[in-house]
């Protein structure tokens, strides 16, 4: 009946079928994403300040609930550089803007401006928050693992897992290679323009054993029949109740409606 | 630190390269006019220490230093702990092995001594000196480490620029640089190869290249990991040929190793860890010995065959093949 | 039913001389067939030309013949190499699939690929975990494992598919003398309980004169001498070609370059 009981099929451990708790992070992966791109178009296609402020709202709303409002607080406070400067560049720049706050020498910073570039600035934060909260709530397994059900093929999934790999991996093996490095005298600890020789030192065995790697991988997939054909076996099936396809779906119809009406003209 | 005098076992070596030090001490490793102290340990006071003469050094700057770790504990970020209250002191010249199971902390000790590590309670002391203070390349001019995997360093497009890159960071520079690198790559054998593209080289020679860029910065103490793993039989011989070299020149070698034939063959002491801890130090005599196999068995180690065939046969402590073959052809002669 | 390889000459693509010179051998079920030689002496690629890795994914030129179960391995499609042969490279880092969040997964991955059931695929991978000894580490993450833990759980991985072969490349290299023992005694019961083939390339000999039947010695990519392993492992002419014997040989070889007798008590006692 449900997708529950064949998950949980008979001796998987539960460390396999256990699903993540809490609200929100209990929801199907793909849910979310529907929920993130329905947020994401909404910021931008609905016009005025009900666009951003109503996503920003339900942003944050769920972060709350789901306690991850200081993740987003890292998100906003690494997005406020460019955020910032499109403030700027509006507040001061904005083309056929002829209210003026006050006349700082030749910039003049107008009323249109600031408010055009605030708006701008909250749906950058709505894009930025949206996106973040799905990464803040879903493991990188159960996604794929939901697209892998969904029918996305096998070799998309392993590109997805093997680059979100990579970066630990590859500063894991950066730091490596620069400890060997320091064992043989190039100095990370000193000034800085003796640090920047140590940068072909560093990166050069980072890249060769990158691409040793490639090799050495495509040999060990094949070895564990990566290529057969066929469906693969899913062991790791997340939950996707009544509930989660209902919001997928509705987010969905809502995003293709939001975009309808935009083009068509509805949205004033 | 212990009451024991800190002295070299022989006259401090050349500063030049490839300079042999006093040539008549060298000879057979077995148990002889070498000092073999055991050094100091107070985690087990029981471990019997032998303790022998040594020839008084003249004290030059390029005397070894001797290095020491004084109550070290050590734990990751994460929370395990890798080293617990380790007091261990290595005197200059001493020849080294350390052993136990993988994650006993053999490579998180071992990376305290160049000061890629630091220890989270303790001191590391270069010759009564704590270097808390001094970066990881300063460090370096004194104590050089050779890494397990070779290809974590290998960055030049060829091998006399790979070996030249250690000592060039020590300020090393022209015809001194160039006998430096050569002296290094005769050591492993690979003067042939000097021009050659490192990934040209096999694995085992890739491993070769990595000590000889260790060597050539002529480190007073030399501490090699796992120098012998993934080696074919000619490489094993490199290896141990240039360990007894370096030892030969006065320099302190500490190695890390999981073959015990190695070990027992080149090392005068063995120092066995497990779980963070030192639970044997000694002679490998003693430290294969039948009086410590239970130790070794709950380290998960096992002493070499040469060990227990002569406890087979009653010869007494025969951990290398060398002093088996001895303590046999001293049984036929006497009847 | 074995594998064979025949007149087998091999060079990798863009390679000025072969690799494998002339290579005749054959692996029964149940057999366990040492590999020794110097590096660079073509172990590595026997095991990619005996699973039909070579030329199959690697490319190059395959001359003379190198057949599993008498299809030649030119003739077995890629994806099912893995079901007729399993291969386990040396290096074990770039063999975990990094799409798994638990070993138990990771182990599973092959049986999953070929779309087993889910029951069968717990069958296995339970088998496999239990047969290297590795059960307790079903519940953790592949990315944090040590290079010791990871080879073994590449080894459950590829002991997972079930395959009729295996061709291990140094499975011990990164384990310790205890890690070591634990494969050689794995080994010796998966060729026992499933009648599989074992080729395995070791350089530590003690492991090959426990559990090998055979053992062939690689020099120059030619087969230098071929035989039981308590044979071959004995004979003087290891050590020219840059194999280290076992320490018993080593010790028994040392006794009599010094004029004196390999007591007998010990060759009875050890034998």
């Amino acid at each position: 009946m449900s997708l529950a009981s064949v998950a949980s099929g008979p001796g998987l451990p539960e460390y396999v079928t256990r699903r993540p708790g809490g609200f929100y992070r209990s929801t199907n992966p793909s849910t979310k994403l529907a929920v993130a791109a329905l947020e994401v178009v909404a910021a931008f296609v609905v016009p005025g300040w009900p666009g951003p402020l109503l996503v920003l709202g339900a942003v944050l709303a769920t972060a709350l609930a789901a306690r991850r409002l200081r993740g987003l607080a890292v998100v906003a406070l690494a997005a406020s550089p460019i955020v910032g400067s499109i403030l700027l560049i509006n507040l001061f720049l904005l083309p056929g803007a002829s209210d003026p706050i006050a006349r700082l020498g030749p910039f003049a910073p107008t009323w249109s401006g600031l408010w055009f570039g605030l708006q701008t600035a909250a749906r950058l934060f709505a894009f930025s928050a949206a996106i973040a909260l799905v990464y803040l709530t879903t493991a990188v397994d159960d996604l794929l693992a939901d697209l892998a059900r969904r029918g996305l093929g096998r070799r998309v999934i392993f590109v997805i897992g093997a680059a979100v790999q990579t970066v630990p991996r590859t500063i894991e093996r950066a730091g490596e290679i620069v400890d060997a490095q320091r064992a043989r005298g190039m100095d990370t600890e000193g000034q800085f323009w003796q640090r920047a020789r140590g940068v072909v030192p560093l990166a050069a065995p980072v890249v060769f054993g990158a691409l040793t790697e490639v090799e050495e991988r495509t040999m060990a997939l094949e070895a564990r029949a990566f290529s057969a054909p066929g469906r693969q076996t899913l062991l790791r099936i997340p939950a996707d109740g009544a509930l989660d396809r209902v919001l997928r779906w509705g987010a969905v119809l809502a995003l293709v409606a939001l975009v309808g009406l935009r083009i068509s003209g509805r949205l004033a | 630190m212990s009451g024991l005098e800190r002295r070299s076992d022989h006259p401090a070596p050349a500063a030049s390269a490839g300079a042999n030090a006093d040539s008549g001490s060298s000879g057979s490793f077995s148990a002889g006019n070498r000092s073999t102290r055991a050094g100091s340990t107070q985690s087990d006071p029981s471990i019997a220490r032998s303790s022998v003469p040594s020839v008084p050094s003249s004290s030059g700057r390029s005397a070894a230093p001797s290095i020491e770790l004084e109550g070290v504990s050590f734990s990751y970020p994460d929370g395990t702990c890798a080293l617990e209250n380790i007091n261990l002191r290595i005197d200059p010249g001493e020849l080294v092995a350390i052993v136990g199971q993988n994650g006993s902390g053999k490579s998180t000790l071992t990376r305290h001594l160049n000061g890629l590590l630091r220890p989270t309670t303790g001191r590391v002391l270069l010759d009564g000196r704590d270097v808390r203070g001094l970066h990881v390349a300063r460090l370096a001019e004194r104590v050089g480490l050779a890494f397990q995997n070779p290809d974590r360093q290998l960055f030049a497009g060829r091998v006399s620029a790979e070996v030249a890159f250690g000592p060039r960071n020590l300020g090393l520079r022209g015809a001194e640089l160039d006998a430096l690198v050569r002296a290094a790559l005769d050591a492993v054998g690979l003067s042939a190869e000097a021009a050659s593209n490192p990934y040209d080289l096999g694995f085992s020679r890739r491993k070769l290249l990595s000590l000889a860029s260790v060597l050539a910065m002529r480190t007073p103490i030399l501490v090699l990991d796992e120098p012998t793993t993934g080696q074919d039989a000619r490489g094993a011989a490199r290896v141990r040929a240039v360990v007894a070299a370096a030892s030969e020149e006065g320099r302190t070698v500490i190695a890390i190793s999981h073959d015990m034939r190695f070990v027992a063959e080149c090392f005068r002491r063995v120092v066995v860890m497990r779980a963070g801890r030192v639970v044997l130090d000694g002679t490998p005599d003693v430290v294969f010995g039948e009086a410590t196999w239970p130790e070794l068995r709950a380290a998960y180690l096992e002493s070499p065959f040469a060990a227990l065939a002569g406890a087979r046969l009653g010869l007494g402590a025969t951990p290398s093949e060398s002093s088996f073959v001895a303590a046999l052809g001293q049984r036929a002669r006497n009847g | 039913m074995a594998i064979e390889l025949s007149g087998v000459r091999y060079r990798y693509a863009g390679a000025s001389k072969a690799a494998l010179r002339s290579i005749d051998l054959r692996l029964e079920p149940g057999c366990v067939l040492g590999v020794v030689g110097a590096n660079e002496s073509g172990k590595t690629t026997l095991c990619l030309v005996a699973g039909g890795f070579a030329p199959g994914v690697v490319g190059g030129r395959l001359e003379g013949s190198a057949r599993i179960d008498g299809v030649e391995t030119t003739s077995i499609p890629t994806h099912a190499l893995a079901q007729h042969c399993g291969l386990l490279f040396q290096n074990a880092a770039t063999q975990l699939s990094n799409t798994t969040a638990t070993v138990f997964e990771e182990v599973g991955f092959g049986p999953c690929n070929l779309g087993l059931a889910v029951p069968d695929v717990i069958e296995r991978v339970w088998w496999a975990l239990k047969a290297v000894g590795i059960e307790d580490l079903a519940p953790r993450d592949p990315a944090r494992l040590s290079g010791g833990q990871g080879q073994l759980v590449a080894l459950a991985s590829v002991l997972a598919l079930r395959p009729p072969y295996l061709i291990l490349d140094e499975p011990t290299s990164e384990l310790d003398p205890a890690g070591t023992a634990l494969v050689g005694d794995a080994l010796v019961r998966v060729a026992a309980e499933t009648g599989a083939g074992i080729v395995l390339v070791e350089h530590k000999t003690e492991v090959l004169a426990r559990i090998a039947d055979e053992v062939i010695v690689l020099a120059e990519g030619s087969v230098a001498i071929a035989g039981p392993a308590a044979a071959v492992l004995r004979d003087p002419i290891l050590a020219e070609l840059g194999v280290e014997p076992p320490a018993r040989v080593a010790l028994e070889r040392d006794v009599r370059a010094a004029g004196l007798d390999w007591p007998a008590a010990l060759a009875e006692a050890l034998a």
